[in-house]
Parts: C-alpha cells; sequence; structure tokens
C-alpha cells in the first residue's frame, strides 16, 4: 500500500510539474497524471480495507457525527463562497484604483440591449494579460458581460475575422457588432461599448475659416481628439465655413465655436445671432488676445470676455508663461454640467481669459461653472502667456473667484437657447484633453448644451501604471538593516537553540 | 479555557524549542528580500534602459506597460514566495499531529478536560500564528523600500495579505494531512502533493465540460491567490481560504473520531 501511494504521488508529482512547466497536457504529463491517480486510488482502497472498526451503534455513531461535522464544514463554506460571490464584495488596493470602474463605464454597461462577449485574445505566456483578465472580471460583475479567452495559436480564422494583430487583444461583441480593443484598458474598452452602442445624439457644426481650431487636425494643439470623443458619444461633427455662412441650419443640435483668431464676417455672427433666438445652441471656447466679434455677440447674451488672463498663483508654475499663468480649476458650481466635478477632480487650462456675467433678459439666466481659486487675478498684458517671469499683481487688482467657465439659458419662441462659454480653446486641444478632468468638462458641456443632460457623467481615465523608477540606492541601507539582518538574526537564534538541545 | 491557553502555550513552546521554526522563519524573509531586491533592481535597470533609449524620460509613452511594479516585481515575487511557501509550511505542520501520535502523548491530551475539538484548535491557531508571523517579518523589508519611494502600501498590503492566506490555507492542508498519520514525513509529502495538486486543476479541464472546468478553476489555489497579486482583495478569495481552514479543521477533528473506532 505505501509503496502505490509512494509511486501515485511520484507519477502525479512529475505530471503536474510537466503541466505547470508547459502549460499544456503532453502525452508524458497524462500518462503521468492517469498513473498517479490510480496507484493513489488503489492505496486508498488497500487503506480502507485494513481498517478495522469497533463493532457497535455506539461507534458508528461517533463515526456518523464526525463525518456529519466534515460535510457541514464543506456545506458552510461552499455558501459562504457562494454568497460572497454573489455579493461581488471586493477592495481594489492598486495605486491607480485600476479597477474601480467609472460612473460613464457603469453606466454604458446598464443600458447594453444585450449580452456582450468580452474575447481575450493572447499569447500563453503573456504577462499583460493578469491585468486585462482583473478588468474584464470587472466589467462581468458590473453587467451583462461574457468573458471568453482564446489563445492565438488556436483560432487563426478568428485573428482574421476581427484584424487581431497581437496578444492581449480584446474584442468585445454585441450582436452580430464587433470592437477590437487592441490596447485594452478601462478607458479604451469603454470607448468600444460606447461605438457599439450606436447611439446618436444629433449632429455638431463646426464653424471654420477665420483660424478657428481645427477639428481634422492631429497636431498637439489640433482637436482631432475632440471630434473622435464626440463621435465616440454619438455626434456627427459638420464643418461650417463661415465665409459662406448665410444661415446656420436647423438641423444642428449645437455649433461649436474653437477660439477664431480673425474676425467674423458680420453676416457669420448675424447668422449665428439668429440662429440663437431661434433657440440654437452654442459652446464658445475662447483665447485671450483674439478679437472675432463673438464677444460682442456673447456680451449681448449676458456673457461678457474682457480680454486678459486669468493668473491663479495657487496653479504653480508654468512651462511657458508666468507661474499661474495655466489654472487647476478645482472650484465648481453646482450645476448639471459640472456634475461629478470636485475639488478632487480638477481641470486644466492653459491661459484662460476671464468671463463676467450680467443679467439680460427676463427668464434668461447665466450661471458660473468653473472658477480659478480666490487668490486670482487678472492681467491684461499677455506677454505672461510667454515669459516665464513672476506676474506680480499690480495695485488694485481684485484677487476673487474669476469665472473661465459660464453656461446660459435662454427661453425663446422657437425653443430654448443654450450657451456654454469657456475662456480657454488649448484645455480641449489634443494636447491637453486627457488631462485631469478636461475631456468630461469639454464632452458634457456639449451634452448640456444639446439637452442630452443623461449623458452627463465622468469617463474613465486612460491612466498607465507607476512607471517612475524605485532607485535601489535608496534602499539599500533598508536591505542591508532589514532585508538581510532579521533573517540572520533568526538564523542566530535558531542555531542557540539547536545547540541548546544538543547539550540537555 | 485555561487549559485550551495552557496547550497553546505549550503549541508555542514546542514550536519555537526547535530550530525548524526559526530556520522557516529566516529562510521565508530571506528569500522574501533577496527576490524583491532582484527583481526592484531589474526593473529600475529595464526602465532606465527605456527612459535612455528614447530620451524620452521616465514620463516616456513608449515604456511598455507590463513594465511597472506591479507586473515587474510584486507580481514575481508574490509567485516565487507561493511556491516557497509550498515547500515550507508542510515541514512545520508535519510534526504538529503526527509526532503526538508517534509518541503517544495524543492518549495522555485526550485525558485532560479538553476535548478533541479543543485540540485541534489549539494547534490550528498556534500555526496560524506561526503563519502570519512569518509573513509579517518578509513583509518589514518590502514595505520599508516602498514607503522609502514614497508610494503607498496598500497594493503591497494586500500582495501579503494573499500570502498570509496562501500560507494558512497550506498549513490547514499540512495539518490535516498530519492529524491522519502518526509518520512526519508521511504528512508533509502528502502535504505536497495535495497543495501541488491543488495549486491549479486547469490541467483537468479539457477532460470535462464547462461547468465542470468552472468548478475545478473554483476550487483551484493558483487564480484565488493571483487576484490579491493584482492588488485586488475579494471576499470570496478570502472566504475561499478561510473555508480551507474550516474543512480542514473538521477533517482534521473527525481523525480523533476515527482513531477512537478503529483498532
Amino acid at each position: 500500500m505505501r509503496a502505490l501511494a509512494l509511486v501515485g504521488v511520484i507519477a502525479l508529482a512529475f505530471g503536474l510539474g510537466s503541466f505547470y512547466a508547459t502549460r499544456e497536457l503532453t502525452a508524458f504529463a497524462f500518462s503521468n497524471l492517469a498513473a498517479g491517480a490510480l496507484a493513489l486510488a488503489a492505496a486508498a482502497g488497500l487503506a480502507l480495507r485494513r481498517l478495522r472498526f469497533a463493532a457497535g451503534s455506539h461507534s458508528r455513531r461517533v463515526l456518523l457525527r464526525g463525518l456529519l461535522g466534515v460535510v457541514a464544514a464543506l456545506a458552510l463554506a461552499t455558501l459562504l463562497e457562494r454568497a460572497a460571490t454573489w455579493s461581488g464584495l471586493r477592495g481594489d488596493l492598486t495605486f491607480e484604483q485600476s479597477f474601480e470602474l467609472a460612473p460613464a463605464t457603469l453606466k454604458a454597461l446598464a443600458e447594453l440591449p444585450g449580452e456582450l462577449t468580452a474575447t481575450l485574445y493572447h499569447d500563453r505566456f503573456d504577462p499583460r494579460t493578469r491585468n486585462t483578465r482583473l478588468l474584464l472580471a470587472s466589467l462581468a460583475e458590473a453587467g451583462p458581460v461574457k468573458v471568453r479567452e482564446r489563445l492565438l495559436t488556436d483560432s487563426p480564422e478568428e485573428l482574421d475575422r476581427f484584424e487581431i494583430a497581437s496578444s492581449n487583444t480584446v474584442v468585445l461583441e454585441l450582436g452580430s457588432r464587433f470592437e477590437t480593443v487592441e490596447r485594452p484598458l478601462e478607458a479604451t474598452l469603454y470607448e468600444a461599448l460606447y461605438r457599439l452602442r450606436s447611439r446618436s445624439n444629433g449632429v455638431i457644426g463646426v464653424l471654420r475659416g477665420e483660424g478657428e481650431g481645427d477639428v481634422s487636425s492631429v497636431a498637439e494643439l489640433g482637436f482631432s481628439g475632440l471630434a473622435a470623443a464626440l463621435a465616440t458619444e454619438g455626434y456627427q461633427v459638420r464643418s461650417l465655413v463661415t465665409a459662406s455662412l448665410a444661415e446656420i441650419p436647423d438641423d444642428l443640435d449645437a455649433v461649436l465655436l474653437l477660439a477664431p483668431r480673425r474676425a467674423l464676417l458680420p453676416g457669420s455672427l448675424a447668422a449665428l445671432e439668429r440662429y440663437l433666438e431661434r433657440g440654437g445652441r452654442l459652446v464658445a471656447l475662447l483665447e485671450p488676445g483674439a478679437q472675432s466679434g463673438v464677444e460682442a455677440l456673447l456680451d449681448r447674451w449676458g456673457i461678457q470676455a474682457p480680454d486678459g488672463v486669468i493668473i491663479d498663483p495657487a496653479s504653480g508654475a508654468s512651462s511657458e508663461g508666468a507661474p499661474g499663468v495655466d489654472p487647476i480649476a478645482y472650484h465648481y458650481e453646482s450645476h448639471p454640467l459640472s456634475r461629478g466635478l470636485n475639488p478632487d477632480r480638477m481641470t486644466f487650462f492653459a491661459g484662460a481669459r476671464p468671463l463676467v456675467l450680467h443679467n439680460v433678459g427676463p427668464g434668461d439666466s447665466v450661471r458660473r461653472v468653473v472658477l480659478a481659486s480666490p487668490s486670482s487675478w487678472v492681467t491684461q498684458d499677455l506677454s505672461v502667456l510667454a515669459r516665464p517671469r513672476k506676474a506680480l499683481a499690480p495695485d488694485g487688482a481684485r484677487q476673487d473667484y474669476h469665472v473661465i467657465a459660464a453656461a446660459g439659458r435662454y427661453p425663446r419662441a422657437g425653443g430654448e437657447a443654450r450657451i456654454v462659454v469657456i475662456g480657454d480653446s488649448d484645455f480641449a486641444s489634443n494636447r491637453y484633453l486627457r488631462a485631469l478632468y478636461n475631456l468630461d468638462l469639454a464632452l458634457n458641456a456639449v451634452h448640456w448644451a444639446v439637452e442630452r443632460e443623461s449623458e452627463i457623467t465622468l469617463r474613465p481615465k486612460l491612466r498607465t501604471p507607476k512607471q517612475f523608477p524605485l532607485p535601489i540606492q535608496n534602499t539599500l541601507r533598508t536591505f542591508h538593516g532589514v532585508g538581510l539582518m532579521v533573517p540572520e538574526l533568526l538564523l542566530v537564534a535558531g542555531g542557540l537553540v539547536w545547540l541548546r538541545r544538543r547539550q540537555a | 479555557m485555561t487549559a485550551l491557553r495552557a496547550l497553546m502555550r505549550k503549541e508555542l513552546a514546542s514550536l519555537f524549542g526547535t530550530p525548524t521554526a526559526y530556520l522557516a522563519l529566516s529562510t521565508v524573509a530571506l528569500v522574501t528580500a533577496l527576490i524583491f531586491f532582484d527583481h526592484l533592481r531589474l526593473y529600475n535597470q529595464i526602465l532606465f534602459v527605456y527612459a535612455s533609449a528614447t530620451m524620452g524620460g521616465f514620463a516616456s509613452d513608449s515604456v511598455p506597460d507590463y513594465v511597472n511594479l506591479w507586473d515587474s516585481v510584486f507580481f514575481p515575487v508574490m509567485e516565487t514566495l507561493g511556491l516557497t511557501l509550498i515547500g515550507i509550511v508542510p515541514l512545520i505542520t508535519m510534526r504538529v499531529f503526527a509526532e503526538e501520535r508517534a509518541r503517544g502523548t495524543d492518549e495522555l491530551l485526550l485525558t485532560t478536560r479538553l476535548g478533541p475539538g479543543q485540540i485541534v484548535l489549539a494547534k490550528f491557531a498556534v500555526t496560524y500564528l506561526f503563519v502570519t508571523l512569518t509573513m509579517a517579518v518578509s513583509f518589514l523589508y518590502p514595505a520599508l523600500a516602498i514607503e522609502q519611494g514614497g508610494l503607498g502600501l496598500e497594493h503591497l498590503a494586500a500582495v501579503f495579505l494573499g500570502l498570509t492566506l496562501h500560507g494558512i490555507g497550506l498549513a490547514s492542508i499540512g495539518l490535516l494531512c498530519s492529524a491522519f498519520t502518526s509518520s512526519q514525513l508521511v504528512a508533509a509529502v502528502a502535504a505536497w502533493a495535495a497543495a501541488f495538486l491543488l495549486w491549479d486543476l486547469s490541467w483537468a479541464s479539457s477532460f470535462v465540460g464547462d461547468r465542470v472546468a468552472a468548478l475545478l478553476d473554483a476550487l483551484s489555489i493558483q487564480p484565488r491567490y493571483s487576484s490579491f497579486a493584482g492588488g485586488v482583495v475579494t471576499l470570496a478569495n478570502v472566504i475561499y481560504f478561510m473555508g480551507l481552514a474550516l474543512v480542514s479543521f473538521a477533517a482534521a477533528r473527525f481523525s480523533f473520531d476515527l482513531r477512537r473506532v478503529s483498532g
């Protein structure tokens, strides 16, 4: 019996060892596992035959009670484990909170029209899949998501169909539609989810022709990222050339004005004003120093944009301009547009023009949304944007919560006009769109303007894991003092115990 | 209660009266420190190579995602330590019941006011205490190193919680094996075999249907354990290791009944 058990254990160990090393059930592994299992079963059978139980009902009762105890413990453990799995309770202790899903992802999962299949295609030893597996498990816990895995080598026809080029690629399938995500992070999976829903939120007209930001430019200060984000959220982006603009089309859901550098033609401004009077929606991003004529139009709608730059000393040094010239805003007024934003969720602006609000017609309301810190002040000296010298507050400069973004509602006969004005356009450029909560502010401004408040949310961030060095020179003393000395002392203690036992 | 405390004190004295306990403590702490230091050095070297090759510094997008503290340091350390514990914990647990049985002192224990359940409880509690102490000692150096780097300890704490629970699971298996034999060698070998078998049951998935494969996956230690390495503490995974301890406790208790009625 013992010989059989010994052979069984050794065979089983080698079978498992072979499997763990190659992750394949080869003939060697299989034969060892089978032989090991048979030998152990035979040894167990022989061991049972050798057991001699005392006869009598008392012995049977004792045994039965003991066995019942084991079964009860097993049942209790299974029950508790199932309940814990069902509860889904867990804590994300990662540095970046990588597996805490953003409200936007949870919302997108909740709105799925059917079961989503997420398939992870990977190489056998790709270390990146650990992260992806945990992320997919988070999605499966939060919504109707079925997670599968496929080895790249096992599914060549699927690689062609889904255009999979590398390991650690996730394919999301919803009905007959699919999205292939090559870098599966929460942000990229969320965007794929949104595209799969194929919801149309409307058409956004983007004015062009007077030096406005370019939604097709992939340059750092271009706005292709904003256009892509709008498309992801279901908006069709249409260009409107100001030179030939006689009237803003009524089928537009909103007009997006990206900081024109030159003056708009009077005809274009008049068309924009008529559009607003008909209940149109405008999202205007301005820049310090530019005079396009839109400023006068906005003034008539209760939002004045005096030329100047907000200096916010609380935001610290800037890479190009004077310290405080790039305000990091963390003061938000209570407004649907800023829902979810709080002092921990900041927005970054690269040179912001101040806004001053004043009352207009009865029924109209203009509200502050994003503010610089109370120590901020405004300077008319635009050279601070380019020179990294310290900008000093001139005598009599008013330090206050200066308005960076504002929103207005204007009931008109044709419908409610809505205007959102933000004193900076760079915050939504390719360079800064993904910084802090800028993307959320930009997209939520559009959602609010087109009266789709239900779409206002906070989106997952493109976080990369901690990748800065932890120089070992800094921890060398700890390594010697704790890492090596503690085991050394323990070994000395063990040696002394051994010697004492020998002498005793 | 006094008798239970006295038995626990006796078990502790017996554990630390042998060099094995110190050797185990020292080995686990040393292996942890060496592996952690080595992986930290390798991680820094890779980062510096990428940063200098691209001239983009450490904020460069060209550093691959998988070069990070979690994938490059925490996970390999946890993987190696997990296997180290499989090797070491059965050496600690093998003597707990088997030695008493071989010497016949278990009969003496049963003549005290303590029932079999309390005897098993005392031995399990002392072994778990030892496993926790081992992991606490091993945690010291990585924790200080991470703290000096200005990082929070939460992720590392999750890793060591996983290691402690893994150690408790292994100790439970080892104690169970020790309870059914009077040979320390058999107890250790059986514990190694059982732990090795339970580590990852996915090899059997190709022979069974999806449901049984899912059950085997739920029974495997490795998938539960690697979730902690990822920094995610799931209640279900904590309960899994606690459940393993509970079932082992009940089965070890049953071994006393079996002994009473068998010849």
